[in-house]
């Protein structure tokens, strides 16, 4: 019978999947409320600071406010609508939150755990569900990549041409920034020696050096990716409301919507913990956390804390582009991916892998502080270089002035001809009076 | 997979089973009434036998959650894979498949070959199949054409199937289980490379820590004129696609000239 009764790994994977799910959730909660908040600081209103605790008059700066709201969403009609692929309708949304979910598997939530000394289960704990995975990164690629299905099956199932463009805009956006993404990626994965992403932590807390002080262009080219991964502004061309409606989820309600929102959510978390762990250096902080993997509770502690404050912060950038930057067009937003951070990110490789390439012949030909210099200069010397050729060849990418070029369509549509003057059948329409 | 003694009459009869209820799932125009009718029913119970007949014939792997992680994802894609071939819509076919990809990914990650288990749903289900999704869902005209309704040859391609599997199975499950350095004389560089790399693990259900690194040793070490070639080959037929379509447009704005 012994065979049937679980291992110490799998109940400790139990206990982290536990821990981490509801973790997300609460956050993902706290997260909308967090939101309104700096919206209403940026728009200067006060924003929700009603909903205390329940059934009191006790405010409590409307902390109440995340239960309130989910209440709210799942107790609303889950309206289906009579046009729709039921199947794929009712699959998308449980689809995209399971993949959202289970990219949590490969990534550390923190560093390791001191030794607990329970029979069967290896020390240190990892603060990681699946420690035993050698390609952390590209499972969070993979599964991020069949979160893109719940988006286009929602979009095509909803039969509704709002819901069907933004599911198409979507994948596009998606499929389009997952190349840069990967590129910025790469050069983490090549300096570090490693797909895991604790061991690309440990590597940047080993030098001290994180790697968006390394390879600058990378994090840049990585940061704007997974915005535009995360579909967060000025990325947001897949639920534009002034254009689609809600884009993909508009025909959903209920609970199917909540679960699109939450899925929404957690892509933006998981593009912080991303950012943290593989180019703000994860857990480490100088002088604070020491490097290694032998730690007291109270460093365990300090190191889950410093990751936590650190992703809160990138969050928190997060939502305060959104208020500061228009959204895109969507040629911009091809044309940045492509032409821009395409090139950009094949340049941070090829510096990061002559850096890599270079560095035992110059540590042994200029000494290591000397060859630890030039490592750091070549990167920030490629990011000037880089930036000051954007900026110069592809100014046009952001200009709004419409393009007056006599494409093949022109034969058809008379530039000077006035629209409106077929409309009021040759006579000119007289603006109405208000 | 070593098949165990006396399983190879249930594995024959699995597939068998396999290739009947294929065919009745297939559609078809040319059935008896009572056939048409209880076809899907039949296959459907057909294909289950089959699957519950694998699965018993095959060797057990060790632990019991691994083995039934291990049967879970073979019947997805099993499953998949049937019901990509049987469905009459494409955009379904392609959700299938998808599902038969994560099927085969997910028995590549049981087995421990992580890397290639990921890669296939990066690859496979994350690139191209969400590009065949775009064209099916955009080129989609209202109604099924006629390949779309009617399979054209079921019970040849039935058959067919099933006496490839039949023979795959058994012929693998033999060679796996006989040693095959009779008919290996190693290399040189196959010598200098065990001399070179560390031990194997003893334990061989322990996960490989390297097992990546040693895939990419191997892959940009000895196969490295493969990889380029490949990735020349990649680079050569997406130059092409645009030559190709740049003269489409060409054309095109010649013929309005011309009108």
């Amino acid at each position: 019978m012994n065979a049937l009764l679980p291992s110490a790994t799998t109940i400790a994977a139990l206990v982290k999947i536990g821990l981490l799910v509801g973790g997300l959730m609460t956050a993902a909660a706290y997260l909308v409320l967090l939101e309104r908040w700096i919206a209403a600081w940026v728009q200067d209103r006060k924003g929700p600071n009603r909903v205390g605790i329940p059934l009191t008059d006790i405010r409590l700066f409307g902390l109440g406010q995340p239960l309130a709201d989910g209440l709210k969403i799942i107790l609303k009609e889950d309206f289906t609508p009579s046009h729709v692929d039921r199947v794929l309708y009712n699959a998308a949304p449980l689809l995209i939150l399971a993949a959202s979910l289970a990219i949590f598997a490969a990534i550390p939530f923190g560093s390791v755990l001191p030794p607990l000394g329970i029979a069967g289960l290896p020390d240190p704990v990892p603060f990681l569900v699946a420690p035993g995975l050698d390609v952390g990164v590209l499972w969070v690629f993979a599964l991020s990549s069949i979160a893109v299905y719940g988006v286009l099956l929602g979009g095509w199932a909803s039969n509704n041409k709002y819901g069907f463009l933004g599911g198409l805009r979507s994948s596009a956006q998606l499929v389009a920034y997952e190349i840069p993404l990967g590129l910025g990626l790469l050069g983490v994965v090549l300096a570090a020696g490693s797909l895991r992403l604790d061991r690309i932590m440990e590597a940047q807390a080993a030098s001290g050096v994180w790697y968006a002080f390394a390879q600058p262009l990378g994090f840049v080219v990585f940061l704007v990716a997974s915005f535009a991964e995360a579909a967060r502004l000025p990325f947001d061309l897949p639920e534009a409301e002034q254009e689609l409606v809600g884009g993909y989820h508009t025909e959903y309600s209920g609970i199917r919507l909540l679960l699109f929102l939450v899925a929404e959510f957690l892509h933006m978390i998981t593009a912080a913990f991303l950012i943290v762990i593989m180019f703000l250096g994860g857990w480490h902080l100088w002088g604070v956390t020491g490097a290694g993997t032998e730690v007291t509770w109270a460093g365990a502690l300090l190191r889950f804390a410093i990751l936590s404050a650190k992703i809160l912060g990138v969050i928190v950038f997060f939502m305060l582009v959104r208020w500061s930057w228009p959204r895109f067009r969507f040629d911009q937003l091809m044309n940045l991916a492509w032409k821009v951070m395409l090139p950009l990110g094949l340049a941070n490789l090829v510096t990061v892998a002559a850096v890599e390439e270079l560095r035992p012949w110059l540590v042994e030909h200029v000494g290591s502080s000397a060859a630890g210099w030039l490592a750091v200069g070549l990167p920030w010397a490629t990011f000037l270089v880089g930036w000051i050729v954007a900026g110069v060849f592809t100014p046009s990418s952001t200009d709004n002035t419409p393009i007056l070029t006599h494409g093949p369509l022109d034969a058809e549509h008379d530039l000077d001809h006035d629209p409106l003057d077929d409309v009021a059948g040759g006579h000119r329409l007289e603006a109405s009076p208000r | 997979m070593t098949l165990p003694d006396g399983a190879t009459p249930l594995l024959l009869g699995s597939v068998a089973a396999f290739a009947a209820g294929l065919w009745l799932l297939l559609p078809s125009v040319q059935r008896a009434g009572w056939l048409e009718r209880w076809s899907s029913r039949l296959g459907v119970a057909l294909g289950a036998a089959a699957l519950a007949g694998l699965a018993l014939a095959g060797r057990r792997l060790g632990g019991l959650g691994e083995e039934a992680v291990f049967q879970i994802v073979a019947a997805v894609a099993l499953v998949g894979g049937t019901a990509t071939v049987v469905t009459r819509s494409p955009v379904y076919a392609a959700i299938w498949f998808a599902l038969a990809l994560t099927g085969v990914a997910g028995l590549l990650l049981v087995l421990g070959a992580q890397f290639l288990g990921v890669a296939t749903i990066v690859v496979y289900a994350g690139a191209i199949l969400v590009m065949f999704l775009f064209v099916l869902m955009l080129a989609q005209p209202t109604g099924l054409a006629p390949y779309d309704r009617v399979s054209n040859e079921p019970l040849l391609s039935a058959v067919a199937g099933g006496v490839l599997l039949a023979l795959l199975t058994v012929s693998i499950g033999r060679l796996s289980a006989e040693p095959p350095a009779c008919c290996q004389v190693p290399s040189r560089a196959d010598a200098v490379a065990a001399a070179a790399a560390p031990a194997r693990p003893a334990d061989p259900a322990a996960l490989d820590a390297d097992a990546v690194a040693r895939l990419g040793a191997e892959l940009f070490g000895r196969h490295l004129v493969a990889v380029e070639a490949a990735g020349l080959l990649l680079l050569v037929a997406l130059v092409g696609a645009i030559a190709v379509v740049s003269r489409g447009e060409a054309a095109e704005s010649a013929e309005r000239g011309a009108a």
